[in-house]
């Protein structure tokens, strides 16, 4: 069972390699990479019920990071998947810090400010940055093996890297989440005070999913910048943090697998309406509202809800 | 010295701003519970809705009664549907339903007024300077200071000191004892999102005069309400009204001071007083468990 859906999985990963273009196995790349960071944002609001509106900051200041090292030491996928995910983890121990104390609407706002101040510093900071133009002309990714170099620039090997990665994280993500400390996460957020009086210390817990967390959004955004060679500061801006919660609630909050798919449907709805359209914003709007008011599992839990129910109906007959 | 005397009148007005806006945030969270994320488009509506009223050539001093009539109808059919489901839930769904929605509005917006950066035409009454210690100081931001304090101590006595008020706040207290006491709770509620959006309206159309109108704006003062609020502490007039004076002097300072950290620096300070007083700045006693 288990062997036949790793094998479907394979089967459907290796789909858009036989009849996707060049840009379609990009687009698909960047996908999954925001993908793997929703992933990440979703430990955090799917289990640990802290709403982060800072998650751009892992993602963004790995990216960062990534592309500043590449640039001086060239861009070795695993260097720069090390650099990313040390990145990742070390501004998600500050904002952990930072903001332990605070729940909810408190986290909500201080998890913002950190952010923003995070932005704030690579909008100004122009000579390490490029400040508001960011930083292109990176070198291409490669992938040193023993004998050869290969380099990870045509849509289809950083499809295949990007796929990886995301698979990776997924399993990291379920490990992580059906680990006891995935359990005593869930604790924290239905009964904290019982978990306190149980022992436990609720603020380790939080800084240790936020260090998980933000080493996976790290990865993500290690990865990032070379599938356009180009790194700019709207990664780090508290909107894309928005955009990643959008992602997460269409996809499924909670579900892990569902940020792929929020992700999927966002940057399709941004890339393919907006070319019919400037309204695309308004699209998005509507889908994620109504993701909100009819489908708060999120879009593939509410489908198979409906079906269920209609196929429900018929056994009963 | 008049220097001083001048920033801190402009820091006044910009406090103001983040005062009306704040108040009518805070009003719907503290005595509904419900984190209304939309509050900044109805800021940018009313600020849209004040430029073209007082480009319309009618009676200058009508633009404010407008924006907050409009912005407060837009509250009222907002409140009908989809709000009201939304009361019960947790502040995680409302957050998510009333951020969608302000990205909607956001489209709708920069569809119907345009992208660009558009500013109002004062009126003629309001335009001159006067002179401050012989620094000049722009008539229209003392209006802003003296119809915002106005505004916000006009709030005060409703709430605190009318059997208006008295209601509302009975409702925070206990809802179902209000109930029966035959007051429908629905239309308080109502009159209380209606009032919340209004505010936001006018303080939009005010504040058009200084910050203009643009696309994003909604979202930068959204942010800045938020803080305000939640800096302020939940629950509390005396905590907003001193976190938006607070705010608004620390960011025109830093303006001032040093221009490229400004933002830095003031949003460093308000993570600190954050961090050292989670429960904000004027903490309302509640009772843990």
């Amino acid at each position: 069972m288990l062997l036949a859906r790793i094998a479907i999985l394979l089967v459907v990963a290796a789909l858009p390699l036989a009849l996707a273009g060049d840009y379609q196995l990009r687009f698909l790349a960047e996908i999954l990479i925001i993908g793997t960071a929703v992933l990440s944002l979703d430990l955090l609001v799917g289990f640990g019920g802290l709403i982060s509106l800072g998650h751009a900051v892992f993602f963004g200041s790995a990216a960062y990071a990534a592309a500043i090292t590449s640039q001086k030491l060239g861009a070795d996928i695993f260097v720069m998947l090390a650099v990313g995910i040390v990145t990742g983890m070390i501004s998600a121990i500050v904002l952990g810090v930072v903001v332990m104390r605070t729940i909810a609407l408190f986290f909500l706002i201080l998890s913002l400010i950190v952010g923003q101040i995070f932005w704030e510093i690579v909008f100004n900071w122009r000579e390490l940055t490029g400040g508001a133009d960011g930083l292109r002309g990176l070198p291409p990714l490669e992938l040193h093996t023993g004998f050869a170099t290969i380099p990870l620039t045509s849509g289809v090997t950083l499809y295949i890297a990007a796929a990886a990665l995301a698979a990776l994280a997924y399993l990291v993500a379920r490990s992580f989440v059906e680990a006891p400390i995935g359990r005593a996460l869930l604790g924290t957020r239905e009964r904290s005070l019982r978990m306190s009086a149980l022992g436990y210390s609720i603020p380790r817990i939080r800084l240790m999913v936020l260090a998980a967390s933000g080493g996976i959004a790290g990865a993500a955004g290690a990865l990032y910048p070379f599938v356009n060679l180009y790194i700019g500061p709207n990664a780090i801006h508290w909107t894309m943090s928005a955009t990643m919660i959008i992602m997460l609630v269409i996809g499924g909050v909670g579900s892990l697998y569902g940020a792929f798919i929020g992700s999927a449907i966002y940057l399709g709805i941004q890339t393919y309406v907006s070319s019919y359209t400037d309204r695309w914003q308004l699209v998005v709007g509507f889908v994620f509202v109504l993701t909100v008011m009819i489908m708060p599992k999120g879009i593939v839990a509410g489908i198979k809800a409906v079906l269920r129910r209609r196929s429900g109906a018929r056994s009963v007959r | 010295m008049g220097f001083y005397a001048v920033q801190s009148l402009n820091a006044l007005s910009f406090s103001m701003l983040l005062l009306l806006t704040g108040l009518g945030l805070s009003v719907v969270l503290n005595l509904m519970n419900f984190v209304n994320l939309t509050h900044g488009s109805f800021f940018l509506l009313g600020a849209y809705i004040g430029i073209y009223w007082l480009a319309s050539g009618a009676p200058w001093w009508l633009a404010f009664p407008i924006a907050f009539a409009a912005a407060g109808l837009a509250g009222l059919l907002l409140e009908r549907f989809p709000f009201r489901q939304f009361y019960a839930r947790t502040h995680l769904m409302q957050v998510l339903l009333t951020y969608g929605l302000s990205v909607i509005f956001a489209d709708l917006m920069r569809w119907g007024f345009g992208a660009q950066i558009i500013s109002p035409e004062i009126p003629e009454l309001l335009r001159g300077v006067v002179f401050i210690l012989d620094m000049p100081f722009p008539v229209y931001r003392l209006f802003i200071i003296g119809f915002g304090a106005f505004l916000a101590l006009a709030l005060w006595l409703v709430i605190d000191r009318t059997i208006w008020g008295a209601v509302v706040r009975a409702c925070v207290v206990d809802r179902g004892f209000v109930e029966t006491l035959g007051l429908d709770t629905r239309r308080i509620f109502t009159a209380v999102l209606v009032v919340s959006a209004g505010l936001g309206g006018i303080a939009g159309a005010l504040g058009a005069g200084i910050l203009s109108a643009y696309p994003g704006l909604d979202e930068e003062v959204l942010i800045l309400a938020l803080i305000v609020v939640v800096v302020g502490g939940l629950g509390t007039f005396r905590g907003t009204v001193l976190s938006s004076l607070l705010l608004g002097f620390v960011m025109t300072f830093a303006k001032v001071w040093i221009p490229e950290f400004s933002n830095v620096v003031a949003l460093i300070l308000m993570a600190a007083l954050l961090v050292a007083l989670p429960e904000g700045l004027v903490a309302q006693k509640v009772r843990q468990v």
